[in-house]
């Protein structure tokens, strides 16, 4: 919930996830300091000194996807290709740029990307009314993103596709099976930080 | 926000909360919690929840709310709270409003401040929202108000509508072509039903006279409404069967039922107690009265931010043997129809409730309203004469398409309707499913006779909400058709929707779900990821040159390196008298698309790096433009949304102008183009080709008036641009529909069926064109209005100053 928004009788469905709000306070969001503002610059240096001064003036915190034009979207088929995507999410509006998530070796796709729209409440649109319906027959899941930067379209696993993918139990036909780690020998990934 | 607990939280727990001898029952339950919550958060929960059951406890829940507010009156945050909450829940969850009132109703009863001070906040918004043209936000006001009439001194709201109709009486005896006046004489409409059921059995004579003003307005034909109607008829039956007006059909049915002593049968009136409660209902009947506060009305109303437009009654249903909706000529049609579409649209940020609402609706109407949830259709027939043969699902599914296939267009994203006849189906498959059918099975029936556009979108519906459930269909009992003429509009149905399937899919998993009577609309061709390229077959003319070009492209050559390869393909084009440009255009943009074919990505990377020889070329010559298009369509035909995409992103480059794909689609003024002797017309493709193209530009004047910084020359320049090309397509499309274009001339003596069938294509493409440039006139005109009243505000600034 934003500041300054009333409260809805229903909850909306055009908000940032849990996992957003849980990453972008552990900063696993690459948000490189030159990008941010300078409120945020303040808050990370104010945050040290906090025990120094107590009573800093309490800014509102600038929210980073009160603009995101940017979705992540999850949980596709490893087959799923760009003109699939193009089709579903052009439903809600122009597409200004589409990122495919690669495997960081195999340079092949692993399940998820990036849309870009022109504007911001395509992007909400977007989160209303597609995100949780299915593409290529899988519920897929849509974000609100801060926006796309060169080495997020790489996953982050260990053996280069997405995280999830390296543990998980279930066969999922279209992801490749059951998870890589499981496939191959399990152990060498336990010190894999969890996310 | 964890605010939105309805079923979980339902009813069963409700009917116990306040008798002891259940709390060792209660305890068991880890809600239990929930009771010693702070007073304002179980009022909050309570009046979110009100109605949700299907248990129906209305008079229950309705003085459990009422009398936790009056008990504790002195507590401000719960006072607050309450009256917070009541004026929000009935602009956004509108189907709740009569029960809303019900708990006002009680509590005046027994404090009759409470609704006092309610009514002064209430007339305050109202007043407001007139102001700002919020019409939908002053209707919803008005239907609280009315289910308030009892309360009310004197005529109650009579004097205000009154004020309301003379406004629109003005509007619309200045201008026909006015839209606030027929919105605000529905929203009169619209209106009087409440009041009559709350103020039962009196103010029969002022609601007489009332209708018999609207009555004035209401039964001439708005002038827009022919480019609105869901139908184009053809030939002989074109004047008879125009559709309704909303506003027509609201003043009939209003008519007949005041007849039947304004019975009003489906409204709740969950103001009603039971008999052991005759108490209460005494007090009701004669109720603490207040003075309704003053709204001002201003002289002149304005439109407001959502473009107004006269609606036109559809319904999937309306042909059946069996009535499984109410009928046209029943006020409940249009009741029930009205707090729909408002659920609905209001709700569109959060599909899964609405979807709940529409699988619940019997719980916000009058007990005997429908028949019971998934009731087959087949067995409505043996129902008696006198009980309901309504299908909840039925009305549902019918007021989700009566969205969609609104023109001159829905309030939400096309999108959001799917989502959620999406969700309907994932919650009460069963029920919903053969409902769903019905719907389809009506709209391929009549896709012939239906404006173009909505054709188009039951294409796009349908093959987005397929994707969705497997692909599966009933295709067999469309099989006959598979062997209509290739101009028939059921082919043109049928290809449009398979190929939107492979679109979302791939063109194996789809045959998969075909009858083999369909294979040729997802032919081999489809299968191939990456289509041949032509300039690999070496019979092809310059297919030596296309392979280097090719080969270039490949591996990311500068821009001279092709100039001698151009130059030959120049050289021998000339010999054999064959215009060099072109020619050249078309091995270089093919040879882009196939070393692209990859992916989008690849596409896209490719063209960002030829854009300036792109550029140049289209700049010379119009026949070049013209064959940028050929070349993309051509190598992409077997998967048109590809070859829709490259072009797209080829007009944001202005290699491409919107003159040039519409000539190349409709036209015909250079010898590459697509026209085909009007079979451009008949497919799918070539329409939403053409409505993107449109889009394009009317989105780009529109924000040019819209955007803050006003940009004169670029208005005028962009809006000239924009008349000429709804000129162009006016002149094109009229010749296409009388018969005349120059190719069916030559080709026959207009008379086969073929040629038949292209002018009618001609005809429905007409209208939809038509349309869309009155619209934009029409934004257009209100535009300058806007623009000249905030000149004039700012002259009056300086003379004040």
């Amino acid at each position: 919930m934003r500041p300054n928004e009333p409260y809805s009788t229903v909850d909306r469905l055009d908000r940032p996830s849990a996992y957003y709000n849980k990453a972008s306070s552990h900063h696993i969001f690459p948000i490189s300091s030159s990008h941010l503002t300078h409120y945020q610059n303040k808050r990370r240096r104010d945050h040290r000194d906090d025990d120094a001064n107590g009573d800093a003036p309490a800014e509102p915190p600038v929210d980073p996807l009160a603009n995101a034009t940017t979705l992540y979207v999850g949980n596709l088929s490893f087959y799923t290709t760009e003109e699939q995507v193009y089709e579903l999410f052009s439903k809600v509006g122009e597409i200004k740029r589409l990122i495919m998530g690669l495997d960081r070796f195999a340079k092949t796709p692993c399940g998820f990307c990036f849309v870009e729209y022109y504007t911001h409440q395509d992007a909400l649109d977007c989160m209303k009314y597609i995100g949780g319906t299915k593409l290529d027959e899988r519920i897929i899941r849509t974000d609100l993103d801060p926006g796309f930067e060169e080495g997020r379209q790489y996953g982050r696993g260990k053996s280069g596709g997405q995280v999830r993918d390296e543990y998980r139990e279930d066969f999922d036909e279209g992801r490749g099976g059951v998870g890589r780690a499981i496939q191959t020998d399990g152990r060498e990934y336990d010190d894999e930080p969890r996310r | 926000m964890g605010d939105y607990d309805r079923r979980q939280s339902g009813g069963y727990h409700r009917k116990r909360r306040y008798r002891d001898d259940d709390d060792h029952y209660d305890r068991r339950n880890q809600r239990r919690r929930t009771d010693s919550a702070p007073l304002p958060v179980r009022v909050r929960r309570q009046l979110l929840s009100i109605a949700d059951s299907p248990m129906r406890r209305w008079s229950e829940e309705v003085q459990n709310i009422a009398f936790m507010v009056t008990d504790n009156y002195d507590d401000e945050n719960l006072r607050s709270t309450f009256t917070k909450l009541a004026m929000q829940l009935h602009l956004e969850q509108p189907l709740k409003t009569p029960f809303v009132a019900a708990v006002l109703l009680v509590a005046n009863t027994r404090k009759s401040e409470l609704l006092g001070e309610f009514l002064t906040k209430l007339a305050q918004s109202i007043e407001s929202k007139i102001a700002l043209g919020e019409w939908r936000d002053v209707k919803l006001h008005l239907k609280l108000l009315a289910c308030l009439q009892s309360t009310l001194e004197g005529d109650g709201l009579f004097p205000l509508l009154d004020e309301l109709f003379n406004r629109a009486a003005d509007l619309q005896t200045a201008s026909s072509d006015d839209t606030i006046g027929t919105e605000l004489v529905k929203i009169i409409q619209l209106t009087i039903p409440y009041i009559m059921v709350s103020a039962h059995g009196q103010f029969h004579q002022k609601a007489a006279e009332l209708m018999e003003k609207t009555d004035i307005i209401a039964s001439e034909p708005h002038a827009l409404q022919a480019l609105v109607d869901p139908f184009l008829p053809e030939g002989a039956d074109k004047s008879s069967s125009a559709s309704p007006s909303l506003c027509m059909l609201l003043q009939k049915q209003l008519q007949a039922e005041a007849g039947k002593d304004w019975e009003l049968a489906c409204l709740p009136r969950p103001w009603e107690m039971p008999l052991e409660d005759v108490e209460l209902q005494e007090k009701l009947s004669s109720p603490p009265k207040h003075p309704l506060p003053s709204i001002n009305i201003p002289v002149t109303v304005i439109a407001g931010p959502h473009p107004l437009f006269p609606e036109v009654y559809f319904s999937v249903y309306a042909d059946q043997d069996t009535q499984s909706v109410p009928p046209s000529t029943s006020i409940a049609s249009s009741l029930i129809r009205d707090g729909l579409i408002d659920t609905i649209n209001i709700l569109n940020f959060n599909r899964n409730v609405t979807a709940r609402y529409l699988m619940d609706l019997d719980c916000y109407f009058a007990e005997g309203t429908f028949v019971k949830r998934a009731t087959p259709f087949d067995e409505l027939r043996n129902f008696p004469s006198n009980s309901s043969t309504w299908k909840p699902e039925d009305v549902a599914v019918d007021t989700v398409f009566s969205q969609i296939f609104q023109l001159p267009k829905s309030e939400c994203k096309l999108v959001y309707y799917h989502s959620v006849l999406t969700e309907a189906c994932k919650l009460a498959p069963a029920a919903i499913a053969p409902s769903l059918g019905r719907a389809i099975r009506f709209l391929y029936r009549n896709n012939p006779r239906m404006d173009l556009e909505l054709s188009y979108r039951f294409l796009d519906w349908f093959s987005h909400h397929l994707s969705n459930f497997g692909f599966t269909w009933k295709w067999a009992e469309w099989t006959s058709d598979t062997d209509l003429p290739e101009r028939h509009p059921s082919i043109w149905f049928l290809k449009g929707a398979l190929d939107k399937e492979v679109r979302l899919s791939f063109a194996q998993r789809i045959q998969k779900t075909l009858p083999q009577e369909y294979h040729k609309f997802v032919g081999p061709e489809k299968e191939k990821d990456v289509p041949d390229f032509k300039f690999s077959n070496p019979d092809t003319p310059f297919s030596k040159e296309g392979q280097e070009i090719g080969a270039l492209l490949r591996r990311k050559a500068t821009d001279e390196e092709f100039e001698p390869l151009i130059e030959s393909i120049h050289a021998q084009a000339t010999e054999q008298a064959l215009d060099p440009l072109v020619a050249s255009t078309d091995v270089f943009m093919t040879a882009v698309c196939w070393v692209g074919s990859k992916s989008l990505s690849h596409v896209l990377a490719c063209i960002d790096r030829t854009k300036l020889r792109l550029l140049d070329v289209g700049a010379k010559s119009e026949a070049a433009r013209s064959q940028i298009v050929t070349s993309v369509m051509d190598y992409w035909q077997a998967h048109p949304g590809i070859a829709l995409s490259i072009i797209e992103k080829l007009l944001n480059y202005s290699v491409l102008t919107p003159f040039s794909v519409m000539d190349w689609a409709l036209v015909a003024a250079t010898p590459s183009n697509g026209t085909d002797g009007g079979f451009s017309l008949a497919q799918p493709h070539v329409f939403e080709l053409v409505s993107h193209t449109v889009a394009k530009v009317t989105t780009r004047v529109r924000q040019l008036y819209t955007s803050s910084d006003i940009d004169e020359d670029g208005r005028a320049k962009e809006t000239k641009a924009m008349r000429e090309l709804f000129q162009a397509m006016n002149d094109a499309l009229s010749s296409w529909a009388a018969g005349s274009k120059d190719e069916m001339m030559e080709d026959g003596d207009g008379t086969t069926s073929e040629e038949a069938m292209t002018r009618r294509w001609g005809q429905r493409w007409l209208r939809v064109f038509q349309r869309k440039a009155a619209i934009e006139e029409a934004f257009l005109l209100e535009a300058g209005k806007t623009a000249a009243a905030k000149a004039d505000d700012s002259a009056d600034a300086e003379l004040i100053d």
